[in-house]
């Protein structure tokens, strides 16, 4: 197999619609053959990132680079008919006349017929739809028709392969099972690989690098472990995992919680917030927070804990005896302290 | 295929360097860099489409400003007369057909009475039929000896057969807008506790009023484009005035001004039909479809609406088609044989003229769809096509080939150029609606089909062919089977530019009737008319399938 993939920058690159803009200034660096995973809630510009990488709408400012060729910059652009990069799109947009078989092979048209349809198949059996490779889209299952949409991308052998929140119209089980099947082919074909989502599970999961957006602007980039446990902002903090928030004034070096101090390196009387982890609270019996509710949660039960007025998430193991209040103690390792 | 344009003088670095890797596939792909303004071979055919399209209208406007004092008070007496009688039209026959319309929209949607489901398809029935066709079925009906002795002649003529005629347009739009939008309002009203009479007023009138407006400004674009019923019934319009500038007074600048200023008039109208329709489109509530809340009407309401519905069709549709059925069943079998010419010529005209319609259509069709800013010129410039009267366009075109004939650019108007011009007419009056039929089978691909197939390095030319082409082929086909019973319907441009001795079924019903032989004419027109139902049924089966909820 050949490895052609290539490096996916973006260097200041800026777009904006009718004034509004939706990318600002955006730095980002997809390395050869890597997975960049782009989180963030809608609006935040991550399908505008995509589609400016593909050449479905200029750039207004800034560059976007294949390797070292720029593809986009003001005022030019590589058409995408002419970038080979492969685009799953969230709707999937499958060709309606076409079977399973025809559209995989449609992008193979420089290929001799026999081998279109050879590689057509190969690719239809690594999704593991070999077997409806006759059908046509609305035949398909929303699960199956992504696999075509996958195979279909994956077939021409892009530099660069774009996902576009390619497991949103479907349920949490199927996902689970696409996720796998989508990053083992990706594995296979080794392109270069994007991939959109406002969920942070899947974004950890695949990403060698992760870039954490929010309106238009990039927050951070570093690696999955890194942004997870070195959170530059509460935004990002909230991002990849649900967080307690706790507002007060700095005095003395630390912020008072009612839950103990914590260390912030920020002048007295500024205000801060403290981005608590749920993870990061453990309970164990005592006087220091009432528990006003307790539900099952997958693995452990959420709890809802109140002190000084005000309500802590905080998980603890199914069936543990905590039921009036309890005491808490902060593992620093998912606590974070951010100037307001 | 693409233009190359020299690199930026500011350049950073040595722009679009193809040295990826050692692909030399890369790096002929390149090369190929797009443009903000896409001229691909696709666009450039669009664009040449557009051109042909607006051709003959905007020669209309510039040939009508050049100064030609000789004839300037001909057409200034000649346009006030005719302007009075569009006008006057527009108020009585408009009004009356706008208010049919939308009264049967109303009952048809929002009640339930005897009849009610037969009536919602039926009461399209009378676009079948050219307002021309209507005007001699009547005349002759009222004919003296005819069985009706309430004379039908002269302006209240015109005006009802408008009416009767033209209420459909009112009635279908006014009807997809309470159909679509009024439902959800409509509950939370009668929740409220609206009454029936309240509801019509404060609810489903104001809903609705966009659409009767869209189909008001279509009904009043034909009343000012209808050359063939208002010259029977002896009205000067502006679309009459033409013809007596040009074939009466034998000026033909003042037939140009004329056209102009009724260029002007019908453009003003698609703008309020356009801008109506838009206004519905962003009012639309809740996509899902849903049965709508109807009011049962009993004894003589129910009667009233029965009979008032019954009445639309039996005058606009039943009474006409039979009558002219019988008149044409009088005639001995020579004089059905000698139709057989006119029948074949109309054939050609229509199955030519379509074809050329279409093939502009797609390629404007297509480019609108991809985004393309020729593309949205294009679907502009067979909007004017379409709100032009036929025999402002054929005025237009046939300006510009005399024109050309001046430049000995061609030689005579034989009869080839003749029937060039002819197609070229269709195809400017036409393309439009071409064009939107092939515009609603390519909505049903999604946003991402065309950005997929770019994706995977499909160029202008193959995406037609391999995409557009093959998913717009059904609507397509729907588009030829209309543009053909519009060509065959269509007289005023036909009249003008067909070669000599070449007849028609609608020039045959034509020159009968002027020649006051409306038994003669009878056979041709019943052609007419029972060509034009085809498009009517498929139209409105497809109606009621796309209301039958589908998605």
């Amino acid at each position: 197999m050949t490895a052609n993939a290539c490096s996916v920058s973006l260097r200041g690159v800026r777009r904006s619609y009718d004034g509004a803009p939706a990318v600002e200034d955006m730095n980002l660096e997809a390395p050869e053959g890597k997975v960049l995973a782009l989180l963030g809630p809608s609006g935040s510009g991550k399908s505008t990132i995509l589609r400016l990488i593909a050449g479905l709408e200029p750039v207004d400012g800034g560059e976007v680079r294949f390797g070292e060729e720029i593809v986009s910059a003001r005022g030019r652009t590589l058409a995408p008919e002419a970038r080979r990069v492969g685009f799953v799109f969230q709707d999937y947009s499958l060709f309606p006349h076409l079977t399973a078989a025809a559209n995989v092979a449609f992008g193979l048209d420089r290929l001799s017929r026999a081998e279109r349809e050879r590689e057509a198949s190969r690719w239809l059996d690594t999704v593991g739809l070999g077997r409806r490779a006759a059908s046509y889209p609305h035949e398909l299952s929303g699960g199956e028709q992504q696999r075509v949409a996958l195979a279909r991308a994956l077939a021409p052998r892009p530099r660069a392969i774009l996902l576009d929140e390619p497991f949103s119209g479907l349920d949490p089980v199927l996902r689970a099972e696409l996720l796998e099947v989508t990053m083992g082919a990706i594995a296979e074909a080794r392109p270069t690989a994007v991939f959109v989502t406002h969920v942070a599970e899947e974004a950890l999961q695949v990403a060698d690098r992760l870039a954490v957006l929010k309106a238009g602007r990039l927050l951070q980039e570093a690696s999955p472990r890194e942004a997870y446990d070195h959170p530059n902002s509460a935004d990002v903090a909230a991002a990849l995992g649900p967080v307690n928030l706790y507002n007060g004034s700095v005095r003395g070096g630390v912020l008072d919680t009612p839950f103990g101090s914590l260390a912030a390196d920020l002048p007295d009387g500024s205000p801060a917030q403290a981005v608590v982890r749920l993870e990061a609270l453990s309970l164990r019996p005592g006087a220091a927070a009432r528990v006003r509710d307790r539900r099952p949660h997958g693995a452990s039960d959420l709890l809802r804990i109140e002190a000084g007025g005000h309500i802590w998430r905080a998980f603890a193991p199914p069936r543990t005896a905590l039921s009036q209040s309890v005491d808490v103690t902060f593992d620093p390792a998912g606590v974070f302290v951010f100037p307001l | 295929m693409a233009i190359e344009l020299p690199p930026r003088q500011d350049a950073p670095v040595p722009l679009w360097t193809s040295a990826v890797i050692g692909d030399d596939r890369v790096s002929r792909e390149s090369s190929l860099l797009a443009w903000p303004m896409k001229a691909d071979i696709v666009s450039i055919a669009a664009l040449v489409a557009a051109v042909l399209v607006s051709a003959p209208a905007l020669a209309v406007f510039l040939l009508a400003l050049a100064p030609h004092g000789a004839e300037s008070e001909l057409a200034g007496g000649l346009m006030r007369d005719g302007v009075i009688g569009t006008l006057l039209l527009m108020l009585i026959g408009g009004g009356g057909a706008i208010a049919c319309g939308a009264a049967a929209a109303w009952l048809v949607t929002l009640c339930r009475f005897p009849g009610r489901g037969v009536f919602e398809w039926l009461l399209v029935a009378p676009l079948a039929a050219p307002s021309y066709v209507l005007a001699y079925a009547y005349s002759s009906l009222t004919w003296a000896g005819g069985p009706i002795a309430f004379p039908i002649t002269g302006f209240w003529g015109a005006a009802f057969v408008y009416s009767l005629g033209l209420y459909p347009y009112v009635y279908l739009a006014a009807r997809a807008a309470f159909a679509s939008q009024s439902v959800c309002a409509l509950e939370a009203a009668r929740t409220l506790g609206a009454r029936p009479g309240a509801l019509i007023w404060r609810v489903a009138l104001p809903l609705a009023r966009p659409g009767i407006v869209a189909g008001g400004a279509l009904a009043l674009m034909e009343i000012a484009a209808d050359y063939g019923a208002a010259q029977h019934f002896g009205v000067t319009t502006m679309s009459t005035a033409i013809f007596r500038a040009w074939y009466g007074h034998g000026a033909p600048h003042a037939a140009l001004q004329i056209s102009a200023l009724l260029l002007a008039a019908a453009l003003f109208f698609l703008l309020i039909e356009r801008r109506a329709r838009g206004r519905r489109s962003y009012a639309g509530g809740s996509s899902r479809w849903r049965p709508l809340p109807r009011y049962q009407l009993r004894s003589f309401p129910a009667l009233g609406a029965a009979l008032f519905c019954g009445l639309l069709v039996l005058l606009g549709a039943l009474l006409p088609l039979a009558w002219l059925a019988r008149l044409a069943l009088l005639r001995s079998a020579d004089d059905i044989a000698s139709l057989g010419q006119p029948l074949l010529n109309s054939l050609l005209l229509a199955g030519v003229g379509a074809a050329v319609t279409l093939v502009l259509a797609a390629l404007i069709a297509v480019a609108a769809r991809r985004g393309d800013r020729i593309g949205r010129a294009g679907v502009l410039a067979a909007g004017m096509g379409y709100a032009a009267p036929g025999a402002v366009i054929a005025l237009g075109a046939l300006s510009l080939f005399a024109l050309a004939r001046q430049a000995h650019w061609i030689g005579g108007f034989g009869g080839a150029v003749a029937l060039a011009t002819l197609f070229w007419t269709y195809a400017a009056r036409f393309s439009a609606a071409g064009a939107q039929s092939i515009d609603a089978g390519l909505s049903r691909l999604a946003t991402g089909v065309d950005a997929s197939a770019r994706t995977l390095g499909a160029g202008p030319l193959r995406r037609l062919i391999a995409i557009d082409l093959p998913i717009a082929a059904p609507s397509a086909a729907a588009a030829a089977l209309i543009v053909f019973v519009e060509i065959l319907k269509e007289l005023p441009a036909t009249l003008i530019l067909r070669p000599f001795d070449f007849d028609t079924l609608a020039v045959k019903a034509y020159a009968y009737a002027s020649d006051e032989r409306l038994i003669q004419s009878a056979a041709p027109a019943l052609a007419i008319f029972l060509a034009g139902l085809a498009p009517i049924l498929f139209l409105s089966r497809r109606l009621s399938r796309a209301r039958a909820g589908a998605r």
